[in-house]
């Protein structure tokens, strides 16, 4: 059976001009870029030329960047490492926010700090307005996800991060699932800290990326060898680093043309699948990821649609991929007012790279039955 | 559904070696197959999403490889919790030995599982059970009886599963014992319904566990030599350890049977000659750990009024001669006439005991007419235990079963 990959947001293939570039990182240039020989010098340079290439793409500066293993490390690291850097203090989240940064907060507020949650509107989005009425003296960090990983609305940042600036505040934006796909300026937007991911933008996993504004004083969550300006000791994976790179440097020249088709695409998959009777489009109409489709249809459960359509080829998911092995409904979709038979009724569908117009046509035959075929069954007892 | 049959089955695998074969029997007969991995609650897990049974898990997903078909895991552990493991602890609570994996298999694996595997689009739902089940057309044409369970048998190949029986409502469906009568798992299946049986398959019901075993091994699943499940799947240690730790426990009198049963009605303090750790810990026909002297000693009763452990020294005060059925269920979907002359059995293990059913009405606590069956034993039954299922046979079917709600009148 042909396989269709319609799960992009969960991760993508390495694109084959990647790996290209990663070849040589296993045998050849293997060195540690800390070592001081010919091979350590090798690796540092790439490692530096790496970091030059992914400061471009956000308008930073290459010393502003620090690399992770994971958008979950930097986003770990960005939370605590501030937290910890000022003792105690008060942080605003959003409450559409990934897991990595719930949980980081959560775990903060187990140890001393007070954490507020952001409420969004039905779109999924935040108002800077509650932001601003929500920063007190004690705030000392604000953590807002740039577009979402499950329904794909794009946050107001820029205005954000002018309040933050105005009150004084860190303002820190995971934009694991923007990253090289929509323009960011760090600069312009007045983002103080900010995650990317290199497995999202067809880069291998493993490799990461925390940008931070110089002059911001955070704490390292890992101590050791010095590496990353002492905010994250371990000795680096270069090789995906030179991945991410490649794979950012891609997107810079194809970025354009490519989220033309997608976005075409993506209109297209949104019109015909609300054709559907008692389908809903979840997320923002507009302001959207140019890769994401996310609907819910009345009496269906999401499950049984990603169950169903794997069984037809087809590859997409619930939500989130990192919160499908729990049966709780997703915290995002309930953020956005949905009850909780609402949000298990809901399918993300992400597009990417490899996505043709064929595939959306053949999803296109095949989820109107399946959904019409659930219904059918929906009231067994 | 590219195949001679064209049918669609998910299996309901769990790592070991049953479901595991019924899973490879399906996709050699030609079954468009998926395997589905259910996530149980179990007590004790030592963090969030990490689960229990990871290492079953894994060996479910193995053999799904082996097999050659797709596998999903579903997660079951919210509705697991409310409607098995509480209710078995509120059962404990009133003071009855209940029998968990009857209610798992109705609500959960026939329940919550059939909904799933059609919405997945399946046909049917498989599991490992030692059980078989055959269909019997209303309209007057026997389209496989119970002689024609026999012809079921499997060929050694090729693997064909029985008839495909089509869910259509002009059948019905008999539900009989495996044909291994060690392993035989009927007992466990009384509760299904006609619009459950429908659905269901049990592809290794025709063999013995032997020959199911020897299968895997033929079949080179990594799953051929998993040892038996034991005990409760959802405890962590002993069933004791779990209820110490859920249920209020109180320790009281161990007392004689034949002081509780004073003569012309005087009531008397009767006598305590050990102390109980709390009845929930208790069977009867328990023999082992009263820590009594002069035994052995049976528990007879449990008397959670006075919170007294009633013991005896004679094995006959154990024997019952009826006992009262509650939450009847007929296979059929229709209730025999009664009353009738059946086999049954009153725990998982114990033999098969020749009885008459009755109906009969009675008082409940608030008190409304009830209708309950009474069954009397051709001969007196040991250890007759409130909670425990107690199911009907004829010859080889299973008719229905019950709850057993009390035990009533001593020989």
């Amino acid at each position: 059976m042909k396989r269709i990959y319609l799960d992009y947001a969960a991760t993508t293939p390495v694109d084959p001009r990647v790996s290209k570039t990663m070849e040589p990182f296993l045998s050849e240039n293997f060195g540690n870029t800390m070592s001081l020989h010919s091979f350590g010098q090798e690796a540092k340079i790439v490692l530096e030329e790496s970091r030059e290439k992914l400061a471009g793409v956000i308008n930073a500066n290459p010393n502003e960047i620090i690399f992770t293993s994971s958008a979950t490390e930097s986003n770990n690291l960005a939370l605590k490492g501030s937290a910890l850097a000022s003792k105690k203090g008060h942080i605003i989240i959003s409450s559409i926010e990934h897991h990595c940064v719930v949980e980081s907060a959560k775990w903060l507020a187990k140890n001393g700090f007070e954490i507020t949650e952001i409420s969004v509107d039905k779109f999924g989005k935040v108002n800077p307005e509650d932001i601003k009425k929500a920063i007190t003296e004690k705030t000392i960090l604000v953590s807002v996800i740039h577009a979402s990983n499950e329904i794909g609305t794009i946050q107001p940042i820029t205005e954000i991060g002018k309040i933050c600036k105005e009150k004084n505040v860190l303002f820190h934006t995971d934009a694991s699932q923007s990253f090289g796909k929509i323009l960011i300026d760090v600069k312009k937007m007045n983002i103080d800290l900010l995650t990317a991911s290199s497995h999202k933008i067809y880069g291998p996993k493993g490799a990461g990326l925390l940008y931070i504004r110089e002059g911001i004083n955070i704490a390292p969550l890992l101590h050791g060898g010095g590496q990353e300006n002492g905010l994250r000791s371990s000795t680096v994976n270069v090789g995906a680093i030179a991945g991410f790179a490649a794979a950012a440097e891609i997107y810079k020249k194809e970025g354009k043309k490519e989220n033309q088709k997608l976005i075409k695409l993506r209109d297209k998959l949104i019109k015909e699948l609300l054709k559907i009777k008692g389908s809903h489009l979840n997320g923002d109409p507009k302001k959207r990821l140019p890769n994401n489709v996310n609907v819910r249809f009345d009496f269906v459960e999401g499950e049984s649609l990603v169950i169903q359509l794997d069984m037809h080829g087809i590859a997409c998911s619930t939500g989130s991929a990192c919160s499908s092995a729990t049966l709780e409904p997703s915290h995002v979709l309930l953020a956005t007012g949905l009850k909780p038979e609402q949000a298990h009724g809901s399918l993300r569908i992400t597009l990417g790279r490899w996505t043709t117009e064929k595939d959306i046509n053949y999803l296109l035959k095949v989820l109107p039955k399946i959904v019409k075929k659930i219904r059918e069954i929906s009231p067994f007892k | 559904m590219k195949n001679g049959i064209n049918k669609k089955a998910v299996v309901a695998m769990s790592g070991g070696v049953d479901s595991s074969v019924a899973a490879a029997l399906l996709k050699r007969s030609g079954f468009d197959v998926a395997g589905v991995f259910i996530k149980f609650w179990k007590d004790g897990k030592s963090a969030e999403n990490s689960c229990c049974s990871v290492e079953s898990e894994k060996m479910a997903r193995l053999v799904a490889k082996k097999i050659g078909i797709p596998f999903y895991v579903i997660n079951a552990e919210k509705e697991f919790k409310k409607k098995v493991v509480d209710y078995f602890l509120s059962e404990y609570k009133k003071g009855n030995t209940p029998n968990p994996c009857v209610v798992c298999n109705k609500e959960i694996k026939f329940g919550i599982l059939i909904e799933k595997a059609l919405k997945m689009g399946a046909d049917y739902i498989a599991t490992g059970h030692y059980a078989r089940i055959s269909s019997l057309s209303l309209r007057g044409r026997s389209e496989a009886t119970d002689e024609a369970i026999q012809s079921y048998r499997l060929p050694r190949r090729p693997y064909r599963i029985f008839d495909l029986r089509a869910p259509r409502n002009d059948i019905y469906f008999k539900l009989h014992k495996g044909k291994d009568k060690e392993k035989d798992q009927s007992y466990f299946l009384w509760q299904l319904r006609q619009n459950q049986l429908k659905h269901v398959l049990f592809p290794v019901g025709n063999y013995t566990k032997p020959e199911v075993r020897e299968l895997a091994e033929k079949f080179d699943l990594p799953s051929a030599e998993t040892p038996e499940s034991q005990e409760v799947c959802f405890v962590q240690n002993s069933t004791n350890e779990f209820l110490k730790k859920y249920l209020k426990t109180k320790p009281g009198k161990i007392i004689e049977l034949k002081d509780v049963r004073h003569p012309a009605g005087r009531r008397t303090s009767p006598k305590a000659f050990g102390q109980h750790q709390g009845l929930h810990f208790y069977t009867i026909g328990q023999r082992k750990g009263l820590e009594i002297p002069q035994g052995p000693w049976y528990v007879v009763a449990k008397d959670f009024k006075n919170n007294n452990l009633i013991v005896s020294k004679d094995e006959k005060d154990l024997m019952q001669k009826e006992l009262i059925a509650k939450n009847v269920n007929w296979i059929s979907g229709k209730e025999l006439k009664l009353p009738i002359k059946i086999e049954v059995k009153i725990r998982y293990r114990s033999n098969l005991a020749d009885a008459v059913l009755y109906s009969k009405y009675t008082l409940n606590s608030a008190g409304a007419k009830i209708r309950v069956y009474k069954i009397v034993f051709d001969k007196p039954q040991k250890a007759v235990t409130s909670g425990q299922s107690v199911v009907f046979y004829k010859g080889k079917e299973l008719l229905g079963g019950g709850v057993i709600f009390y035990r009533v009148k001593r020989v």
